[in-house]
């Protein structure tokens, strides 16, 4: 059975993409535009992993990330961070600390290269 | 004598009028003659101004010469009157002289008597003169003063910038309503008080009464940045400096304050304008740039050989963007001292075989030589870890990108005194002299038929420096046109190194 993942971004042209690349793999995909209706999905949907944006109007990337793990039915899923890279030199820093912040499982610059998002959600999935 | 000196003979006899007037005239002085008391004094009023010495004889019908010199003391107390006594008769002279009279000379007299007698008053008239024309400047001197002082007030008092003037007991001596208005008090409380009674904002009266206190003759002035008002919502910048006497004693302090809240405002504004080009200007690139690698890996369907090549181009474009993005948002958090905040004792070697490991693909894709030379043993240097990944991947993709194929890069690491010493060179195209200087200001690029091809923002280099600064170091060139580039890193080592 195909795999599903949910995709939280409040930009619909980049939900798009980010569903070609995914959906080219065979993957199931549900999409939510914002960080409030990416937590009702969650639960609804049921995903196998979440592709996470940070930055969103409604509720931010970090705050949704946060409740998803303190959620026990939901703790065990999954959270890939798409991060916007807000700078090139501080870039390493940037990624390992929010990422520590807010437990995320692996974090991705965007835009981003099919291949390493493939490859990036295959390695959390095979966990 | 500078003057004409005028002499005025009050005689009622013909021949001493007209001998006076004969000798004094030959010796150049302008004389004028009356023959009774009341017409001398009408040629004493008539042109006071005319009269230096005046001859008078006591023995006068008519008014007699006491009376005429009762007269002129009380018309002008300073005219200097010479008696011409008959018969030497001392008491009269005696007489004369207690009533105000400068000086005598008993009838009859000889030419030379008069002229001395004549001599001796004038140079006491020409004294008289220079003493009024002293007391007269002194005057006009502390009128400028005045002046001077009312003028100074009103430019102190018109200033937008507030002042504080303290004396060295700590008491505040002058301050301008602008001072007032941006402490929120009144001059009351401000003039005449001692500092600590003043209730000025506690980093202020701190940096007032410390000035005062300087041992130091080399103490200058000193800036601070503070808050005011009750919620603390204006900023000032206060600038207190000494002021001492003649000998080097402290006399007092004068301290300028300037409102800086505008300031502050728009470093908020722009932080939030970062905030927003951030988010409003990275997002739809990013995701314009999401919709190409989509079309190009040919997730939405077949694409031809030519359409494939304009996307990539146009892929090449966005991306030219968002490090554009990247490195105008790194460079305004250097300027607003929020990138290199983490400063830790770390090895440079390690830092850079990170580096150096991660562009080698790069560096075999140009079929470049990238070799990186390190002694076993280096000092510590105390660095932002990132930041020091940043300018070396920036150098030396720098020198990937500036060398032609099948060239050399190599990075070598060694120590110069207190410096941990890098540098990075290629057999690349180099740089020309006239650039050499400018490399490192801000969106400077060389333009070249060679560099055309050369994707950059221009601000690499500018942000490496920056960050070189801020941490004390040191970055230099050296450069030939068509014989490479080596760029030079000194960077100051750790003082204080851990027991490891």
């Amino acid at each position: 059975m195909a795999k599903k993942i949910l995709i939280v971004d409040d930009d619909p042209d980049l939900v798009e993409a980010v569903t070609m690349i995914l959906e080219s793999k065979k993957y199931d995909v549900a999409a939510a535009y914002g960080g409030i209706e990416g937590l009702q999905k969650a639960k609804t949907e049921k995903p196998d992993l979440i592709v996470l944006d940070v930055m969103m109007p409604d509720k931010d990337g970090y705050i949704v990330c946060k409740e998803l793990k303190a959620d026990s039915k939901l703790s065990k899923i999954p959270v890939l961070l798409l991060t916007a890279v807000v700078s090139k030199i501080s870039t390493t820093r940037y990624t390992q600390q929010m990422g520590m912040e807010t437990e995320a499982d692996d974090y991705i610059d965007k835009p981003v290269e099919p291949e390493v998002l493939v490859k990036r959600i295959e390695a959390l999935l095979s966990k | 004598m500078p003057d004409q000196a005028n002499i005025l003979v009050i005689d009622d006899e013909q021949i001493m009028r007209d001998g006076c007037s004969r000798i004094l005239s030959r010796d150049g002085c302008s004389v004028l003659c009356a023959d009774n008391g009341s017409q001398g004094l009408e040629e004493i009023k008539s042109h006071p101004e005319k009269m230096d010495v005046i001859l008078l004889d006591l023995m006068m019908p008519g008014m007699s010469g006491m009376e005429v010199l009762d007269h002129i003391r009380t018309f002008d107390p300073n005219l200097l009157v010479i008696v011409i006594t008959g018969y030497a008769t001392v008491e009269s002279a005696v007489e004369a002289m207690k009533k105000g009279a400068y000086d005598f000379i008993p009838k009859p007299f000889t030419p030379d008597q008069l002229r001395i007698v004549v001599r001796r008053a004038l140079e006491r008239r020409t004294l008289q003169k220079e003493t009024e024309f002293l007391r007269r400047e002194r005057e006009k001197s502390l009128r400028d003063i005045a002046t001077e002082k009312s003028k100074i007030k009103t430019i102190i008092n018109c200033m937008g910038d507030g002042v504080l003037v303290c004396d060295r007991d700590s008491c505040i001596v002058l301050s301008n309503p602008a001072a007032s208005r941006m402490l929120k008090t009144s001059e009351t409380l401000l003039l005449g008080n001692y500092l600590n009674q003043c209730n000025l904002p506690s980093e202020l009266s701190k940096i007032m009464e410390e000035s005062l206190q300087a041992k130091d003759m080399s103490y200058a002035s000193v800036s601070q940045e503070l808050s005011a008002g009750e919620s603390g919502d204006i900023f000032l910048r206060a600038h207190t400096a000494l002021v001492r006497n003649d000998i080097g004693e402290i006399m007092g302090s004068v301290t300028v304050l300037q409102d800086i809240s505008h300031l502050k405002e728009l470093d908020r504004m722009k932080s939030e304008f970062i905030a927003m080009v951030t988010h409003e200007l990275r997002a739809p690139i990013a995701a314009v740039e999401q919709q190409l690698t989509v079309i190009l890996n040919k997730m939405a369907g077949d694409v031809t050989e030519k359409q494939e090549q304009l996307l990539s181009r146009a892929k090449q474009r966005t991306r030219g963007l968002l490090d554009l993005i990247k490195d105008l948002l790194d460079l305004s958090k250097i300027e607003a001292g929020k990138m290199v905040q983490y400063k830790e004792p770390l090895l440079l070697q390690e830092v850079i075989q990170r580096v150096v490991d991660l562009m080698r693909a790069e560096a075999e894709n140009k079929k470049i030589d990238l070799q990186f030379s390190t002694p076993p043993k280096l000092s510590l240097i105390n660095a932002d870890r990132n930041s020091m990944e940043g300018i070396f991947t920036n150098l030396i993709s720098n020198a990937i990108k500036y060398t032609p194929e099948g060239g050399k890069v190599w990075v070598a690491l060694g120590e110069e005194g207190g410096f941990v010493k890098a540098t990075v060179s290629d057999t690349g195209i180099g740089i020309k002299k006239g650039d050499l200087g400018r490399i490192f200001d801000k969106f400077y690029r060389v333009k070249s038929t060679e560099t055309r091809q050369i994707v950059g923002t221009g601000l690499g280099l500018s942000i490496v420096k920056s960050i070189v600064d801020a941490h004390l170091g040191s970055i230099s060139v050296e450069s030939e046109e068509g014989n490479g580039t080596t760029f030079i890193l000194l960077l100051p080592k750790e003082l204080n190194p851990a027991p490891c």
